[in-house]
Formats: structure tokens, sequence, C-alpha cells
């Protein structure tokens, strides 16, 4: 246990390094910081405010309450956003593969995983969280949630982010066998993206699809469901194995990927 | 006058060349702007469930048209190669350009052409392909007044889109390291959200489409498609063209100005 414990502390120190070195870039860069910062907030108000305008007007979406569909939308970016702030360096992992310098990775005394998917917290999305959490706790207060509830949408929240992490690892190790990381990123994000409004309003068999096969559903409409009782038990236990299934063959998939690195161009 | 075309001709060619050297990356790129698409489409037509539901004017035959003209007019509209610009500029490979013998705005709009004829034939493909797996009921129209201002209004689009990119372009200038970021904040939020290429701006109350109006942005996507849907008066469509052509003449006036002022603060940084 003690010999976890100093793993984890090792671990959580490496991490502060690198996300403090990822802040003092972005604070050097002080033009750039304000404008990404301010297309992120823009962007959040104008859909946000649209969603509020349209609900009002339709007065819920596929059964779902205009309270619970904004619920639904906060808990998107809930997720997107705190992905991306532990997992940004994902984002710059192309140029390692593709320059050779990942050999210098793989010769430091910790995991490579570990240094390519948190290799650099994001201090935007670090900005952005606070007060996405204070909306998140407004609407939240809104549907009267009970105790278990509340602790149930925790729960499936921390699967949520499992999932997270596994895809982003799969991107990782498609990055080194194909060299295209930026797109499958993308990509990801777009089909998260579909997670925005409730996984009801698709039709079938995308709604299948999103659901289980690209996990949309599981990641942020089942954590709401949870949320607002409406989640039955089985679907919590198939969101847990999901969870720990799919990071499962992640690592696999990752420690596969590495044997394929050809530190090319190095 | 044949020497120049010719010239501007081999630009597009080598240009639709190198879009296929990248195989992936465009068909990857493709892929996400079909993505983005299901979430509005689906968006409406879950509000649209019940066909003779009306909200905002729109029935459902005329949103879902209006969702799926979103992909072609982006196609057309939004899809440049001179995003690539402001890196240029802020990386210092402007100076390549710089030192050719031929128009830097025409090169690069010879650039654009290329891209965009690339892209609205994925798009048309894509369109055919969606429209057999979702089957929308869609708006022809018909009526030649419409079909011609249509017309019309993309060129116009195409203009005003190429000159609100360049002048975003020439941020770099004064900040080099803002390359990505101001095209982020102009082209992706700004531009994305006020040219109606996430939902329709008649939507909103009726002084904040008055205010929208006035800019260019909605005639890059929303006034072009307004037109093709016939949503518009015939008098709606002659002073939209007419205000379209205002801020093509107002945006190519200020890129030449902040252009010419941009390259006297150039510095080639990184060269």
């Amino acid at each position: 246990m003690k010999k976890i414990t100093t793993r984890l502390k090792f671990y959580l120190k490496i991490w502060w390094m690198m996300s403090k070195n990822a802040f003092l870039i972005w604070l050097s860069q002080g033009k750039l910081l304000a404008f990404f910062l301010l297309g992120k907030i823009v962007r959040f108000v104008i859909f946000i405010g649209f969603l509020i305008y349209l609900l009002k007007t339709t007065n819920g979406l596929v059964g779902y309450t205009p309270n619970q569909v904004i619920f639904f939308f906060l808990t998107f970016n809930l997720v997107d956003i705190v992905s991306q702030f532990l997992f940004r360096y994902v984002y710059s992992f192309r140029q390692l593969v593709v320059s050779g310098d990942f050999d210098l990775v793989l010769t430091k005394p910790f995991s490579p995983l570990f240094r390519s998917l948190m290799g650099g917290a994001d201090l935007i999305d670090l900005i952005t969280i606070p007060p996405l959490i204070g909306l998140l706790y407004y609407y939240s207060t809104l549907l009267n949630p009970s105790a278990s509830s509340v602790l149930l949408y925790l729960f499936l929240l921390v699967c949520s982010f499992i999932i997270s992490a596994a895809l982003h690892i799969i991107t990782l190790s498609l990055g080194i066998i194909t060299l295209e990381v930026d797109h499958t990123i993308m990509i990801f994000r777009d089909f998260l993206s579909l997670g925005r409004l409730p996984v009801g309003i698709y039709k079938q068999p995308l709604q299948v699809l999103i659901t289980y096969l690209v996990p949309i559903g599981i990641m942020i409409t089942f954590p709401v469901r949870g949320f607002i009782g409406s989640l039955p038990v089985y679907l919590v236990l198939i969101s847990v194995i999901f969870a720990a299934g799919l990071l499962f063959g992640s690592l696999k998939f990752w420690q596969y990927a590495l044997k394929r690195y050809s530190s090319a161009s190095s | 006058m044949k020497k120049n075309l010719q010239k501007f001709y081999s630009i597009f060619r080598i240009s639709f060349q190198q879009e296929f050297a990248y195989k992936l990356s465009f068909f990857l790129w493709r892929f996400r702007n079909v993505m983005q698409i299901f979430l509005v489409f689906f968006l409406w037509s879950a509000i649209f469930s019940n066909p003779s539901t009306e909200f905002f004017g729109y029935d459902r035959d005329k949103i879902l048209t209006y969702v799926f003209g979103i992909l072609i007019i982006k196609a057309l509209v939004l899809s440049a190669r001179a995003v690539d610009v402001a890196s240029e500029v802020a990386s210092g490979d402007l100076n390549n350009s710089l030192v050719k013998p031929i128009n830097i705005f025409k090169y690069w709009f010879a650039r654009d052409i290329s891209s965009k004829a690339l892209n609205i034939i994925f798009a048309i493909g894509e369109t055919i392909i969606l429209f057999i797996i979702l089957r929308p009921p869609l708006f022809l129209q018909t009526n030649p007044f419409y079909l011609l201002a249509f017309i019309l209004s993309i060129g116009i689009a195409l203009l005003l889109f190429f000159f609100i990119l360049f002048i975003t372009s020439a941020v770099p200038f004064w900040m080099p390291e803002a390359a990505w970021g101001s095209q982020f904040l102009f082209i992706v939020v700004v531009v994305e959200f006020l040219s109606g290429s996430i939902f329709p701006l008649d939507i909103f109350p009726a002084a904040l489409q008055k205010i929208l109006y006035l800019l260019p942005f909605p005639y890059l996507i929303f006034f072009p498609l307004q037109t093709y849907l016939g949503s518009l008066s015939i008098l709606s469509v002659l002073k939209g063209l007419g205000i379209g052509i205002f801020w093509c003449g107002a945006l190519y006036l200020s890129m030449k100005k902040v252009w010419d002022k941009g390259l006297k603060a150039y510095q080639a940084y990184g060269r």
C-alpha cells in the first residue's frame, strides 16, 4: 500500500510540474490566451442562449423538461472540458511521433503513456471549469434531486472520465500506427458533441450506435438520467462494465501500438 | 489576359492535386462536416416530429431543407485554403508569396476556388448519401427569380468570406502568436454562429435580427439559404443583395488597407 501511495505521489508531482510548464507557456502568450478564452466563452454563451430561447418556445425536447435539457448540455460541457483539461497533450502527440522525439519520452523513468496522455493540462479549460460547475449546481437545484441521485450522477461521471481517458489512449495508439492524431481526436469530439442533447433525439440505429459503440450515451446521457432518477440499475452496471472493459482494451492496444513504433526521423 | 488566366489555372490545378496528397486528412475533414450536420438535423427533426408543427415561421420541410442546405453552402462558402494565410504571416512563410510575380490575393483566391470545387463535389455526394439514409422531406425551389438570386447571393458570400478571412489573417502582422487564436475567435466562433450555419437567424427576436442583418455574416449562409427557400419577398431579396454588395466593397477596401499597413509592419519573424 505504501508503495502505491509513493508511486501516486510521484506521478502527481510529475503531473504538477508538466502542467505548471504548460500554464507558464499559456501565460507568456497573453493575447493568444485572451482570444481563445473569449472564443470559448462566446461560443458557450451563444449556444446556451439559443437552447434556452428554443426550449422556451417548444417547452421541452423528446419528453425532457427545458431545465433537464439544459442539464444535459451542461453535463456534456463538463465532460468535454474536463477531458480537454486533463488530456490536452494528446493534441500535440503527432509531432512527437513524426519527429521521432517520442524516443526521448520512452527513455524517461516513468510511463510514456502518462507523459503522452497527461503531459500538460490546459489553462483555458481550467479557467472555464469553475463557472461551469456553478451553472451545473444552479440547474441541478432546479431539478430537486435526492442525495442518492447526486451520488449516482457523480459515480457515473467518473465512469465517463474513464471512458474518455480510454478513448484518448486509443487515439494515441492510432497515432503511433497511422501518424494521424488531429482528425481522430476531432472526430471523437464531434461524436461527443452529439451528446450535447439527450440521445433520444436521434433515430435508430444511430441512437444505439452513439450509446454503446461510440459511447456518448453512456458518457453523458446515463449520468443525467441517473440524476433525474430515470436510469435502470442494469444500465448503471453496463456503464461500469463498459468503462472498465474499454480502459483495459485501450491499455492493451497501447502496448500493441508501442511495439510498432518505428522511431522514424529520430 | 490569356497568360494571366493560364497562371491562375495552373495554381488551381496544383492546389487541387495538393488536396489529394493528404487523402486521409481530406476524407476525415469531410466526415467531420457530415457529423456536424447530424446534431442540427436531429435537433430540428425532434422539434418538428409532428409534421403539422410550425415554429418561428418554419415547417418541417423548410427547416430540414435549411439543414441540408447548410452542408452544401458551407462546402462552397466556408471551405478555403486561405485559412493558412494567418499561419504563413506568423511563421514568416509569407516571404515565399511576396517574392512571387503574382498578386497575393488572386493567388489565394485561385487556391480557394480549387478547394471549393473539390469540397462541393464531395458535399453533393454526401448529401445524396444522407438523403438516402435520413429520407428528409426537402423543399425544391422552382421560381427562376429566387434561383437566380440564390446563385448571385452565393457569389457574394464567396467574396465576403474571402475578405473576412484575409482581414482576420492580418492579425498576426501585429500579434504573430495570435494567428490561430484570432482564426478561432472570428472564423470558427463568430462566423459559424452569426452566419446561420448552426441555426436560422430569423428565430431570434425582431430587434436582434435587425442588428444581425446589418452585419456581413448573415450574407454568408443564412441569406443565400433564405433566398433559396423563397422565405423573403422580392424586395427583401433585392435589399439583401444590395447590403451584401455593399459589404463586399467595404470589406475589400478594409482588407486592402489593413494588408497595406500589415505588410509595412511585417518583420518575417521565424525566417
